[in-house]
């Protein structure tokens, strides 16, 4: 019972940091059909962003060091920031590019932002230590968690409640769910372009640094390629989930996640070190199966 | 349908110049180039080949692969399995069948041995994945090279997994990756004014009318799908001949990813996009790596900090795609007729 | 001033000219169709006006304002509402979220609740199923929704394309119906795309019909849709 609780609470926890990247990706795609690879870099930069630029192995914590309720949203705001600027210096300009001529122009921003924290901070990955209480472990019935673990589903639960709200809810939320359908027709309707996709963008931002948070306070390493796994699964998810469905891109993600974890748990000892080929043969079979996504929206076009 | 006999008549002067340019570098190359250049030069080829291989799938159905570089990765170690001295394979690889591990074939015979083990993996995954289409289509090349890293890198007998194969015959110079080029070059030529070539850009432009034509475009997607896994298959063996050392860590995201840049520069629907885009980002990223060693102008050194270079490539790229979105060359072809580009309509 | 004034606009889609020097102009509460054949630019000219495709040359003004060359949401906010070929539903959203999205630019807020309910009389179907899915909509329900759509936005001049299609006669009558009465109440000024002339004639205006991207003959709706001379135009008999 404890180990299944265990294993349980693994999977929630490697599948939140997937969900809040596809909801990232798939936040951006829906509203401009942009797979954005430079989301893994904000999740570095963000992390990076607390620490001094030195080569050093120990990282030197600049507003690293200040409490939690600074921290945090200045972090989030930085993420927010890097992404809108993302937008406002390149996106922007290529509007009306073909799909792929987008993509390689996130990737190559991407490979900018890796490169300039190279430049400041050193190839070599630095520890860094957050909050180092929250890696003591709870206990929940009679299994032992890392608070850190528990504060990540809770918090990912939240963002993703919150978001709904928004989404839902709100003027912007019926903007953003509209336009990330049809763009044009919600344009014609009034809904202004250029508000709807900075918006995105800042959300996305927001997302990528809250991952950045999480993965640098539960690894306690800085390290400039840390968001490009998250990224890939993260696109994976978003397009496995169904292009343009929100919902789908989260539970794929937590899939994904909870996959990963359980393959790691049940292969055979040899089979082990293969677990991602696994993974992505099944990934191959789900695209074989549903090849709009799992969650594909009635009305989606593919336009890729 | 026009006849394959006058495209090839209007269209053979694009393959000619892209060679010849390759080959006016190499002899530069061969009559003023230092050795250390000489090898970014064979480098630079054997990109040139990858890219090609890239453009006969991507350039011709329209759909991204992130794939390819499986295919390289499967060229290089077929090479290293089949040239690797039968001792060192023995002590270094020993789960490979005896007949493998005691062969020790001549580089012509690895090469094409190896390159068509690519093209059979090509043929058994793609006889799966090519009913997809689109963005699905994409994400499944990418899986599939998450699959072909993952099993090289752990799968210790017979790849070594991470530790890098060692002892490949370093036989790949200026020469031998200019003929890999041209000759990626000639067969993404002749594939793509033949039937099949012809059938499946008519898909990638009218998916409705194409197949209401007739035109099965699963088994026109899978052919090109394997003919240019053949190419890349070939780069990798090329690759593994000029390194000596092959490791699975080659042939994952950074390949990927700028050759794929290279390539989208270039323009994604032209032969002469996917060489020139190669050669031109090259090009500058090799004036960029003099100028950060340093350069004497007038007596004044200019010398960029370690680490702009990279920076400048990724900024030069964006603002290329943001001025031209089709890429360099878009769809056009360079061509001897109406000199110096013609725009050659894909029908 | 007249409110819409299209000004000699010409549209290409890459070497294919859709429109070729077309001007028509409508005054508030006027209502204008445009007929012609197949492929003649009759969408192109809205989509125009709308936004969404850029002219090559001339100029259009809505309500004394330069319009062409503007983003669609500008348009959009003055009073230029539109129902595209094609119909467009947001098949992720509620119906009533569809029909609620274009009242963001309204400045008459208090109105949104009562034009609500009018939508909902004329389409009792929409009312029923208001909070369900509009991507499982029927291709004639669909059409209901974005009529429904374009009205709630509050707009001083709706364009429709090809209302009728799909629809019943019946609904088509009430769509007409409905269309009208804002037009005599509020002033509402309908441009309407029809294939066929008989709606116009039964509702009355002006008549444009456009063949090849050029306006080939203008006048009052039900002369001309009684006239040879349209039939002969449509087709391009009288052509030299
Ligand atoms: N997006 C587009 N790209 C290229 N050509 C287009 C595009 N849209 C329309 N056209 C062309 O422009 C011309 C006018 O098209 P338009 O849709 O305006 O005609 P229409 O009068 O609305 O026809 P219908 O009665 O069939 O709806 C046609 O020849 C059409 O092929
Ligand atoms: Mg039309």
């Amino acid at each position: 019972m404890t180990a299944v609780l265990q294993i349980l609470f693994d999977a929630l926890a490697v599948g939140s940091i997937y969900a809040l990247g596809a909801l990232g990706i798939a936040l951006i795609f829906g509203v401009m059909r942009l797979v954005n690879f430079a989301h893994g870099d904000y999740i570095a930069f963000c992390v990076f962003a607390m620490l001094v630029p030195s080569t050093d192995v120990v990282a030197i914590v600049l507003i690293g060091k200040l409490p939690a309720i600074l921290l945090i949203p200045i972090i989030l705001l930085i993420g927010a920031v890097i992404s809108v600027l993302s937008e406002m210096l390149v996106f922007r300009h290529l509007r009306n590019a073909n799909p792929a001529t987008m993509m390689i122009c996130s990737f190559a921003l991407g490979f900018v932002i890796q490169h300039v924290l190279l430049m400041f901070y050193s190839s070599r990955p630095k520890a860094i230590n957050l909050w180092s209480n929250l890696s003591l472990p709870v206990e929940i019935f009679g299994a032992r968690i890392p608070l850190l673990q528990l504060l990540t589903i809770i918090i990912t639960f939240v963002i993703l409640v919150a978001l709904m709200w928004f989404l839902k809810r709100t003027r912007y939320g019926l903007e953003m769910r509209a336009a990330a359908e049809d763009f044009t027709m919600a344009r014609m309707l009034g809904v202004r372009a250029n508000r709807v996709i900075m918006t995105a963008f800042a959300v996305s931002g927001l997302l990528a640094a809250s991952i950045g948070l999480i993965l640098a306070t539960q690894t306690g390493v800085a390290d400039i390629r840390m968001g490009m796994p998250i990224m890939l699964v993260a696109f994976v998810a978003t397009v496995i989930g169904g292009l343009g469905s929100l919902p789908g891109a989260v539970i794929c993600g937590l899939l994904i996640g909870a996959a990963s974890v359980l393959l790691q748990v049940f292969l055979p000892l040899d089979a082990r070190p293969f677990r991602d080929a696994f993974l992505y043969s099944a990934v191959i079979l789900c695209l074989l199966w549903r090849p709009d996504g799992i969650f594909a929206p009635r009305s989606a076009k593919q336009r890729v | 349908m026009k006849q394959p006999q006058s495209v090839l008549a209007k269209t053979i002067s694009t393959p000619v110049i892209l060679i010849a340019l390759l080959v006016v570098i190499a002899i530069l190359t061969a009559l003023f180039g230092s050795g250390s250049f000489a090898r970014t030069v064979t480098e630079i080829f054997i990109r040139v080949a990858f890219v090609v291989g890239l453009y006969i799938f991507i350039g011709n159905s329209g759909v991204i692969s992130f794939g390819h570089a499986g295919f390289m990765c499967i060229g290089a170690y077929a090479a290293a399995w089949f040239t690797v001295p039968p001792m060192m394979k023995k002590v270094l690889l020993p789960g490979l069948p005896e007949i493998v591990s005691n062969a020790q074939l001549p580089f012509l015979g690895s090469l094409v041995l190896s390159s068509f083990l690519a093209a059979l993996v090509a043929l058994l995954v793609g006889l799966i994945m090519m009913r997809l289409a689109g963005i699905a289509a994409s994400i499944a090349t990418f899986a599939f090279l998450a699959v072909i890293n993952t099993v090289y890198a752990n799968w210790e007998s017979v790849t070594a997994a991470t530790s890098s194969v060692v002892g490949i015959p370093m036989v790949t110079g200026v020469w031998t990756s200019l003929f890999g080029a041209s000759a990626a070059i000639l067969i993404a030529y002749f594939y793509s004014i033949s039937r099949w070539g012809l059938a499946l850009r008519a898909a990638r432009d009218e998916d409705i009318a194409a197949s209401a034509s007739g035109v099965d475009i699963y088994r026109q997607r899978l052919i090109s799908f394997v003919i240019s896994a053949f190419v890349c298959g070939m780069s990798g063996v090329l690759y593994a001949h000029y390194l000596g050392v092959v490791n699975p860590d080659a042939f994952y995201l950074g390949i990927t990813f700028i050759s794929l840049s290279m390539f989208v520069v270039g323009g994604m629907s032209s032969l002469s996009g996917a060489v020139l885009g190669v050669v031109i980002i090259s090009a500058i990223i090799q004036i960029l790596r003099w100028f950060e060693k340093g350069i004497d102008i007038g007596g004044l050194t200019l010398e960029l900090p370690n680490g702009i270079q990279e920076i400048a490539i990724g900024v030069v790229m964006i603002v290329i795609l943001v001025f031209r979105p089709a890429g360099l060359l878009g769809k056009r072809e360079v061509l001897l007729k109406g000199w110096p580009f013609k725009r050659r309509t894909a029908d | 001033m007249s409110l819409l004034s299209v000004r000699d606009i010409s549209v290409h889609y890459g070497q294919l000219a859709a429109l070729r020097g077309v001007s028509i102009s409508m005054d508030e509460g006027e209502t204008l169709f445009v007929t012609g054949p197949n492929g003649a630019g009759k969408s192109t000219l809205l989509k125009a006006i709308a936004g969404a495709v850029r002219p090559s040359s001339g100029s259009i003004s809505l309500a004394d304002k330069v319009i062409s060359g503007q983003p669609p949401e500008q348009t959009a906010r003055l009073g230029f509402s539109m129902v595209p070929e094609g119909r467009h539903v947001f098949g992720s959203l509620t119906i009533e979220e569809n029909l609620r999205l274009g009242t963001g630019i309204r400045a008459d807020k208090d109105r949104i609740e009562g034009d609500l309910e009018t939508v909902y009389e004329v389409f009792p179907m929409l009312a029923e199923r208001k909070d369900g899915q509009a991507g499982v909509l029927s291709g004639g329900q669909q059409q209901m929704l974005v009529i429904g759509r374009a009205l709630m936005a509050g707009p001083k001049l709706i364009a429709i394309d090809e209302p009728s299609l799909g629809l019943a006669p019946k609904v088509i009558d009430q769509v007409y119906d409905t269309l009208l009465k804002l037009r005599d109440s509020r002033g509402l000024t309908l441009l309407i795309v029809e294939q066929s002339s008989t709606r116009a004639m039964l509702t009355g205006g002006r008549m444009v019909l456009l063949r090849g991207g050029k306006i080939v003959l203008e006048g009052d709706a039900r002369e001309l849709a009684n006239d040879e001379s349209l039939r002969r135009a449509y087709f391009g008999f009288g052509e030299h």
